[in-house]
């Protein structure tokens, strides 16, 4: 057994090296612009746009900025007004990109055809061929900053007690601790007009009042905590309106 | 049906694996260091007197500026690699930098205080000689560009051409320089070699042709090397052969003055090219009439020319490297001399009279591992009592940059050769003494209960001791201003951390261009988090602990870094093997050194005699715990590294268990081999690969250090899927040689390397390179151009063994007789890539992410069950029970991946990750242009607290709770003690 493991060890750390030599012609042979020109060759075009972005100074992004045309086959760089050129592209399709660590722009793909003429459109993967028309020479606006960070959860008290959960335990415990206070049930006037509102609220003497048919349904089915305690505590103090 | 499937997956997407950086944890573990190259072109930005610019276009094709007070960069601007970014002139005028891009291609103006572009222009085509700045009555308004056959004049304001006129008689005669002398008119230079020099005066403002001679200079074979202009207009030459200097008036004189170089009693050093350099401070200006002259590696001369005659101001001998530099309306010559092997002085001296300038001589150090210096970059300015102080900017051999302040003093450095890293490794840290001496007492023999006992109690005092000297240390650190606390990190102090995130980066750097010396280095780089999080963006970075330059590697070498024996084995010190290959002649020789302290071992590696085809690391150790290196030489013959005893009977022992592959891309041979007892080998397979129709590009095992915890996976009717798990599965890489895109194509070819047998073959067409592969577990992921659709694509192999395991205990090539099922499914990914690789954790339970550099300087972290071919197209209630996604063509790129924010890096080449201590944790480091290192948590921070863990909010609670308790129990008993009154 000892035998066999040892074997097997030394099957599995087989060599998995490449010869050197080669991760090099791989470099080599790497983005092959040259490869890819039309077979008439020599025309070279440019492309042409400007990047904005809303309510911010130029100068403040424009040196961090760059256009990548097809990853980075063709690099150009912003002007001093956000405008852009793209020298020395042969014609083809072309993914237009303008990169910023901090804002966001929409890519752009042109098209040149052989005779140099121009047409932008939106970058569609899916359904390369589909054509939806942008403004040539590109007018790219950015569409706000990045966003790089998660938002932590934090926990505060507002955020505890703002929970609806809470509130619907706290505002009607607060209501009946704190009514009798304000309201003077010694007065006379005071008790007969509150008489009259409960008459009000249940015209029909006879018919079962609403929070206790709910109470009873709610504790009935669902043994929640939370429920139970919230009904105890509307339960609770009517028994004493009643009595009174 | 798509949108609701999208929904579903941005559902998914949102909720399950919400992997990001939270904003408070910026530069915490992570850091970025930013270079630029080695300098090809420098200037100090001179137009504001309180400038703290340098400008600098690089060999990497970077035009930047930097902070000469801290030597951070202001703005960088990266331009496409190889020649047609490649930065071939580099004038400052004011606020304006002009570069000539491309061989003459391109010409671009900056403004050097925002970093944006003024302008650019498309030269016309031609090979680039010359550009110069043309100055009319103080002003320079434009710039003149000299090619091949052309020269053309631009304003500097807009790039406008002004005037462009084709050369005279450019078939024969090879234009090589311009000359303004500021008085609107342009002088160009050329030569037809060993015959005559012409001149052809050009008029600034249209273009005309004022004047046009030839003088007689049959000893002149290239002006750009061996001439300057000097003064009014004299043009003079240094001649090696003839021994001579030559001068000649460009207005008057048609014939050149010769002046032996032994009537000023000067001689140049055999085998050396002298070297002019003339200074021309503004070009609305004349050059002065002072010049240097370079007569051999270490003599430099100060001469001048006035009305005819020469006269030697200055030599300077012993002299390194001379050079100009301007302040006001002074020039002062810089020279730098060697003073003793390991340090050197510099001092200024007036350029006008050569007289040595009072405090200005100061001296440094050279650190014998960093080179010689190679050349210097003087910021002259000027005092407030008027006299001429300076700082200097020096580059040595290995491209580090060096700011020097007056006294001596070092204002920075900067590693630039840490641009160009080839090859890296993540070394653990070695224990402590304390942590050794406690790890020490579990290995040794059992020697008596009471011994035993005596030995835990001392070791545990030895710790209680160490934790108290802790303690104070942080309580005296505490004391002190914040500012002067600094996490000193140093060879003394290094030890690991209790998970193992601290590891030493040994990083090997290369630069083999055209244009210098090969220059290797290897740098070790610790990845120290930054103490300092209140400054979040601007977080500290890695420092560099110990670097050692190697200066015999041929130029055109290839590295590969090896650990022998890590930390793990106390006594016996880590060990890295550098092998140097030299790719034209295979010859190869090994660097052994200590990783964690630089030092070059005593071990003699082996004379290697024979060119290297292969090199393997052995999972065999010798007695002293160090792998076994193999090198197969082209005789199909094994050299053994270490070659001890020991070593060599182990290898005959299990020699028939050996296995390796070698290629041969030229001739599209795969072949493996087998090891035999004698160390020679057999070939026991071969595949070939017709060249003519396709190439191979990559082979690519596994990583050894790669560890699966899961065999299967459990599928939603609750049966196993087992994994193909071959450990010597090899993927092949091919692309078509016909590069038409109606036929060119990807393939793939899945190889056993024991075996030889071909486990998968699968053809991408329509579809081009670079092809970026990942090969880990049981799957590749690869991504290559999609010529037809013109987009790039993902495309994932997976191989499974089925529901049943063939050998559950072992795996074995030779004993597997069902071929694996394979899946495949392909993905578009809507960016190219420039490098990829997965992360790796210690046990291999946490999830996989890919890591992909993207050229946009974002590093992504993809995670794996997106790319699982297992994706159904309509999702059913078992691929729900699986948590699989259901199939989407696109790959989104959310920004929320980027594991590196805005923290672009540039130019990636590789991303390397390494296991840490902690199962959840992936170290990152990516390289290229720039270094980032960071970590990763693909399956979030699973086995520690988060760092947001809410020690107040929970004991809070607690304590909350347990008063509360108190209070009640102490109502319960009042109740009580109630109720039984009542």
């Amino acid at each position: 057994m000892m035998h066999i493991s040892s074997i097997l060890l030394f099957i599995m750390y087989f060599a998995a090296l490449v010869a050197v030599s080669w991760c090099f012609t791989d470099m080599e042979t790497g983005p092959g612009a040259a490869l890819f020109s039309p077979p008439n060759g020599g025309d070279r075009f440019k492309i042409e746009g400007r990047a904005i972005v809303p309510g911010l100074k130029t100068q403040d992004w424009v040196s961090s900025a760059r256009v990548l045309v097809e990853g980075e086959e063709y690099v150009g760089f912003l002007r001093t007004d956000g405008s852009f050129t793209v020298n020395d592209v042969p014609s083809g399709s072309y993914v237009v990109e303008i990169v910023s660590p901090t804002f966001r722009f929409e890519p752009v793909r042109v098209d040149i055809t052989s005779k140099g003429k121009m047409r932008a459109r939106l970058v569609n993967y899916i359904k390369t061929s589909e054509v939806i028309r942008q403004p040539y020479p590109l007018q790219i606006r950015a569409s706000g900053p990045h966003s790089y960070f998660m938002k932590r959860e934090t926990w505060g008290w507002t955020d505890f007690l703002m929970n609806p959960m809470v509130m619907m335990m706290v505002l009607p415990l607060l209501i009946i601790v704190l009514l009798p206070k304000v309201v003077n049930t010694n007065d006379p006037e005071m008790r007969k007009e509150m008489e009259q509102s409960m008459n009000m609220l249940s015209p029909n003497p006879e018919l079962p009042d609403v929070s206790e048919l709910m109470t009873k349904l709610f504790s009935g089915s669902k043994g929640s905590s939370k429920t139970s305690s919230s009904s105890s505590s509307s339960k609770g103090p009517r028994p004493a309106v009643k009595r009174r | 049906m798509a949108k609701l499937i999208f929904l579903w997956l941005k559902c998914l997407v949102s909720c399950c694996i919400v992997e990001a950086v939270f904003e408070d944890q910026v530069g915490k573990f992570d850091w970025r260091q930013q270079y630029v190259g080695k300098i090809r072109f420098s200037h100090f930005d001179s137009h504001v007197q309180s400038s703290k610019k340098v400008l600098m276009a690089t060999e990497k094709n970077v035009f930047a500026a930097l902070n000469t007070r801290t030597g951070e960069l202001f703005w960088r601007h990266v331009d496409k690699t190889g020649p047609e970014g490649n930065i071939d002139a580099f004038l400052l005028h004011g606020q304006d930098a002009l570069l000539v891009v491309g061989n003459g291609r391109l010409l671009r103006s900056w403004d050097i205080s925002v970093g944006g572009l003024n302008w650019e222009v498309v030269l016309d085509s031609g090979s680039f000689q010359s550009a110069c700045l043309i100055g009319q009555q103080d002003t320079v308004k434009h710039v003149a560009v000299l090619k091949k056959t052309v020269i053309s004049v631009h304003y500097l304001s807009n790039g406008h051409q002004k005037w462009i006129e084709n050369l005279p008689e450019s078939e024969n005669i090879d234009y090589q320089a311009l000359y303004s002398g500021g008085n609107g008119e342009v002088y160009v230079l050329g030569i037809v070699p060993h015959s005559h020099i012409a001149i052809v005066v050009y008029s600034m403002e249209d273009g005309e042709i004022i004047k046009q001679t030839s003088v007689e200079a049959p000893w002149l074979s290239n002006i750009q090397t061996s001439c300057a202009v000097v003064g009014q207009g004299m043009i003079t030459c240094v001649d090696s052969l003839t021994m001579s200097l030559y001068t000649l008036d460009m207005h008057t004189q048609s014939k050149m003055t010769q002046i032996p170089l032994q009537s000023l009693g000067l001689e140049v050093t055999p085998h050396f090219h002298p070297v002019l350099v003339s200074h021309q401070p503004n070009a609305a200006h004349q050059p002065l009439s002072e010049f240097l002259l370079q007569l051999g590696p270490e003599h430099h001369l100060l001469l001048q020319l006035n009305s005819g005659q020469m006269v030697v101001l200055r030599d300077f001998k012993p002299a390194l490297l001379a050079s100009f530099a301007t302040a006001g309306e002074k020039t002062v010559t810089a020279v730098m001399s060697p003073k003793n092997k390991t340090a050197c002085s510099l001092s200024l001296f007036n350029a006008e009279t050569g007289r040595r300038l009072l405090d200005t001589t100061q001296f440094l150090s050279i650190d014998p591992n960093v080179g010689k210096p190679e050349s210097i970059y003087v910021q002259a300015f000027l005092k407030k009592d008027d006299s001429v102080s300076y700082r200097v900017l020096v580059q040595t051999e290995d491209h580090t940059l060096t700011f020097i302040h007056l006294p001596g003093r070092v204002m920075w450095t900067r590693e630039e050769a840490l641009s160009e890293v080839v090859t890296m490794e993540m070394v653990e840290l070695p224990l402590t003494g304390t942590q050794a001496e406690l790890e020490g007492e579990f290995g040794k023999k059992a020697d008596g209960l009471l011994s035993m006992v005596l030995k835990r109690l001392s070791s545990q005092l030895i710790l209680l001791q160490a934790w108290v000297s802790h303690l104070w240390k942080l309580f005296y650190d505490a004391r002190k201003p914040r500012s002067q606390v600094k996490n000193e990190i140093s060879i003394e102090n290094l030890s690991r951390d209790e998970f193992n995130l601290q590891k030493m980066m040994v990083m090997v750097t290369a630069s083999g261009k055209l244009y210098c010396l090969t220059v290797v280095k290897i740098l070790s780089l610790l990845n120290f988090p930054s103490p300092s999080k209140l400054f979040g963006i601007d977080s500290k970075t890695g420092s560099i602990l110990w670097k050692q330059y190697l200066n015999n590697v041929p130029s055109n070498a290839a590295f590969k870094l090896m650990v022998q024996r890590t930390t793990a084995h106390f006594p016996h010190p880590p060990q890295c093997t550098l092998l140097i290959k030299d790719k034209d002649t295979g010859l190869a020789t090994l660097h052994v050194f200590n990783p964690i302290f630089g030092k070059k071992s005593h071990i003699t590696p082996p004379a290697l005699t024979q060119p290297i085809l292969q090199s393997l690391m052995l999972p065999l150790m010798d007695q002293d715990y160090a792998k076994v290196l193999l090198l197969i030489d082209d005789q199909y013959k094994v050299t053994a590294f270490p070659s001890s005893k020991n070593v060599l009977q182990q290898l005959q022992e299990t020699a028939s268990f050996i296995f390796f592959y070698l290629m041969d891309s030229s001739q599209g041979r795969l072949s493996g081999y087998r090891l035999r007892m004698d160390l020679s080998t057999e070939q026991i397979w071969e595949v070939i690969i017709p060249t003519e129709i396709q190439k191979v590009v990559t082979v690519k095992g596994k990583r050894s250090n790669e560890h699966v915890h899961s065999q299967g996976r459990v599928m939603g009717d609750r049966s196993v899927l087992y994994k193909y798990l071959n450990p010597n599965l090899l993927a092949v890489v091919t692309e078509s040689t016909d590069v038409h895109q109606e036929r060119s194509f990807i393939g793939i070819l899945l190889i056993d390397g024991v075996t030889g047998r071909i486990i998968h073959e699968a053809v991408q067409r329509k579809a081009k390179g670079p092809v970026h592969v990942v090969h880990s577990e049981n799957w590749v992921v690869y991504e290559y151009w999609s010529t037809k659709s013109r987009r790039n694509e993902f495309s994932v192999i997976e191989l499974y063994e089925g529901m049943e395991l063939y050998n559950s205990t072992v795996f074995s090539s030779l004993d597997r007789p069902h071929a694996p099922h394979v899946l495949q499914q392909s993905y578009i990914f809507p960016s190219a890539i420039s490098a990829m690789e997965a992360t790796l954790t210690e046990k291999g339970i946490t999830s996989r992410h890919l890591l992909i550099g993207l050229p946009s300087g974002g590093i992504l972290s993809l995670p794996k069950m997106f790319l699982d071919p297992r994706r159904p197209e309509i999702v059913s209630e078992q691929s729900r029970e699986e948590n699989l996604i259901p199939y989407a063509p696109e790959l989104l790129i959310r920004t929320e991946w980027f594991i590196n924010y805005n923290q672009s890096v540039s130019r990636v080449r590789g991303i390397h990750t390494a296991p840490s201590g902690l199962e959840s944790t992936c170290l990152v480091v990516a390289y290229g242009l720039d270094i980032y290192q960071t970590r990763v948590y693909p399956s979030k921070q699973f086995d520690v607290l988060k760092d947001d863990y809410d020690y107040m909010l929970i004991s809070s609670v607690l304590f909350a709770l347990f008063f509360a308790t108190m209070i009640s129990k102490r109502l319960a008993e009042v109740k009580l003690l109630n109720r039984a009154w009542r």
